[in-house]
């Protein structure tokens, strides 16, 4: 069986009004362009969501009109790790209520907890609702915090909904630990990268990704994603440099500097909440000097 | 200038003998061994060779022996701590015949980047032939190059031909690679190590092994898939290494010695202060790799 979560899967920014209130209009028209410029699945809101910034409210409004807009025409899952997890139980019965496709959560933050500790938490998590669980892997911005493979093949063997993971290690070593535990006891257990480092992790076993840059090359993350599937190695190299060059662009104070790209792009989504920085005029002139450069500006969709 | 292409690299132990003086018998079959069992070129002394246990004149003796006795290029590797000292080394390479010489970030101290750059020019300034730096932040206490720093030091150097790279970390090999090849199109990125797929995907396109020593059929296989392209075929050998790496990567030359052993390879302990594996590490190491199909078609002894 092929697992539903594969290809480069789209989690959008949180559209933000001056005021730094959320703008759901912008929003709903942001879901449906991921929609229609090819997105596999959705999943919102990611850390690029600001995820940690909106209230537990707000995240619920907004899972609910993911929900909604997307009807149906590509799974949708939404992300639910919040600091305390006891909002994070919540968020997911409430994925689970307004019809979410499955949830995705990251190892707990700030505690550095025990292995033993991670091991209970995805176990209690998955148990509490009857939604696939991707689980997210990011020791780098997690003090080391990490799903080993030791780790992730004990919790495949304890939770039949525990379906994949977003592994934002981008380290060799690491995902390929994972992948062969994993794939070895769920042969359609779901290997997608944090960002689009796709050439490197699809031939070991990967399946896509979720995504920094969709919201302004869309075509760049499905084609790709294609050359790699086709084992195109010489074409997805060439493609897989350009994404990477975005991602490095838009790593930095993440996801300010994407936000002032899609306004490059003619799709302006508000500013990003404090702490985080919103992209200056000048920042928004590199980049689109940068888009220019890398042939976006032409090959991608502008505006809406 | 056209610079030597490295392909598969083994990196031999360094034998000793039960007083811990150099073997150098033991050296000649084991030079042997690797090139009738796939290397392409050999490195020495790497780490996997206790280079930083042997004082300058072993680390001669040692190039020397193995461009005297090798039939395939040899790499010399010259780290120091002092830029001086590793310029020293590598002249002395350059002046007994080495193919190339290898560098990593300095010991112990950790200068600032431009003191690095600083570094790698005046060891690579030293000689005429090829440096390559060798990218290994496991080994050094998270030191560790950037992109940038690369870049620099290829308008600083004509004879620098490429990175050795052991940091596992697709966002820097992508990172390098882009700017690499616009500032140098023949700049080689290899892998440091034997987790090769992913690297080769992104354009790496050699590989130095040190448990080429133990399974070399086994490396082999997992390079030539990658070298011709059947990336996908090569996860398979990929794992199998990766289980072998697991198995021995905790304690450095003296698991690989003790592996050695296991594959009826003796090679001695390692020196002071690395320990040799107690005889319970040992025999549960033992059991481990025979548990690795993997390994049941590996050559044993040194034949």
């Amino acid at each position: 069986m092929q697992n539903k979560f594969r290809g480069v899967m789209q989690s959008p920014v949180t559209p933000l009004k001056d005021d730094y209130s959320l703008d759901l209009p912008t929003f709903e028209r942001l879901l449906d362009f991921h929609v229609r410029t090819g997105a596999p699945a959705i999943s919102w809101p990611h850390h690029k969501a600001e995820s940690l910034n909106l209230t537990i409210p707000e995240r619920k409004l907004f899972a609910e009109a993911a929900v909604k807009t997307v009807a149906g025409r590509v799974p949708v899952t939404i992300h639910v790790s919040a600091l305390a997890i006891q909002d994070t139980f919540e968020l997911a019965a409430h994925a689970q209520k307004i019809g979410a496709d499955g949830i995705l959560a990251i190892t707990p933050y700030f505690w550095n907890p025990a292995r033993e500790a991670i091991y209970d938490y995805f176990v209690r998590l998955a148990t509490s609702i009857d939604l696939p669980v991707i689980s997210y892997n990011s020791p780098s911005y997690l003090a080391g915090v990490e799903i080993t493979g030791d780790l992730m093949a004990r919790l495949i063997e304890r939770l039949p909904n525990f379906v994949g993971v977003k592994e934002a290690s981008f380290n060799s070593e690491k995902f390929l630990e994972i992948s062969r535990a994993a794939l070895k006891l769920r042969p359609d257990f779901a290997m997608l990268t944090g960002v689009e480092y796709l050439l490197p992790s699809v031939p070991l076993g990967g399946v896509g990704s979720y995504s920094a840059a969709g919201s302004i090359c869309p075509n760049l993350c499905n084609a790709t994603f294609d050359a790699c599937m086709a084992g195109d190695w010489e074409r997805a190299r060439d493609l897989q440099y350009k994404l990477s060059w975005l991602w490095l662009l838009f790593r930095d104070q993440y996801p300010s500097s994407l936000k002032g790209g899609m306004v490059m792009m003619g799709r302006n989504v508000g500013p990003t909440r404090p702490p985080l920085p919103t992209a200056t005029k000048e920042r928004q002139a590199y980049i689109r000097g940068q888009l220019e450069e890398l042939g976006i500006l032409e090959s991608e969709p502008h505006g809406w | 200038m056209t610079a030597l292409r490295l392909g598969l690299v083994h990196a031999p132990v360094m034998p000793f003998t039960r007083e811990h003086r150099i073997d150098f018998e033991r050296f000649a079959q084991l030079i042997d061994f690797h090139q009738r069992h796939g290397a392409d070129a050999l490195a020495v002394p790497m780490h996997a060779a206790e280079s930083v246990s042997l004082p300058e004149a072993e680390k001669h003796a040692v190039v020397a022996f193995a461009l005297k006795h090798a039939k395939v290029p040899v790499v010399a590797h010259v780290s120091e701590a002092g830029s001086a000292l590793a310029a020293a080394l590598a002249r002395q390479a350059e002046n007994t015949g080495a193919a190339a010489i290898v560098a990593t970030t300095p010991y112990y101290w950790t200068p600032p980047p431009a003191m690095v750059l600083e570094h790698f020019a005046i060891i690579g300034g030293a000689v005429q032939i090829p440096l390559f730096v060798h990218n290994a932040p496991d080994d050094m206490a998270g030191s560790k190059v950037s992109a940038d720093l690369m870049v620099k030091l290829i308008g600083r150097l004509a004879n620098f031909a490429g990175l050795i790279d052991a940091s596992l970390d697709w966002q820097f090999m992508i990172e390098l690679m882009t700017l690499a090849r616009k500032a140098r199109p023949d700049f080689q990125l290899i892998a440091g190590n034997e987790l090769f797929v992913s690297a080769a995907a992104i354009g790496a396109t050699g590989m130095l092994s040190s448990l080429a020593a133990v399974a070399p059929k086994l490396i082999r296989v997992l390079y030539e898939g990658c070298r011709t392209g059947n990336l996908s075929a090569a996860r398979a050998p990929q794992e199998q290494v990766a289980a072998l790496r697991q198995a021995t990567k905790p304690g450095g030359a003296g698991v690989l010695k003790a592996a050695l052993r296991v594959m009826g390879r003796d090679c001695g302990d390692p020196r002071p202060p690395l320990l040799a594996l107690d005889q319970a590490a040992a025999k549960s190491l033992g059991e481990v790799l025979a548990a690795l199909p993997a390994l049941a078609d590996e050559p044993r002894g040194f034949a």
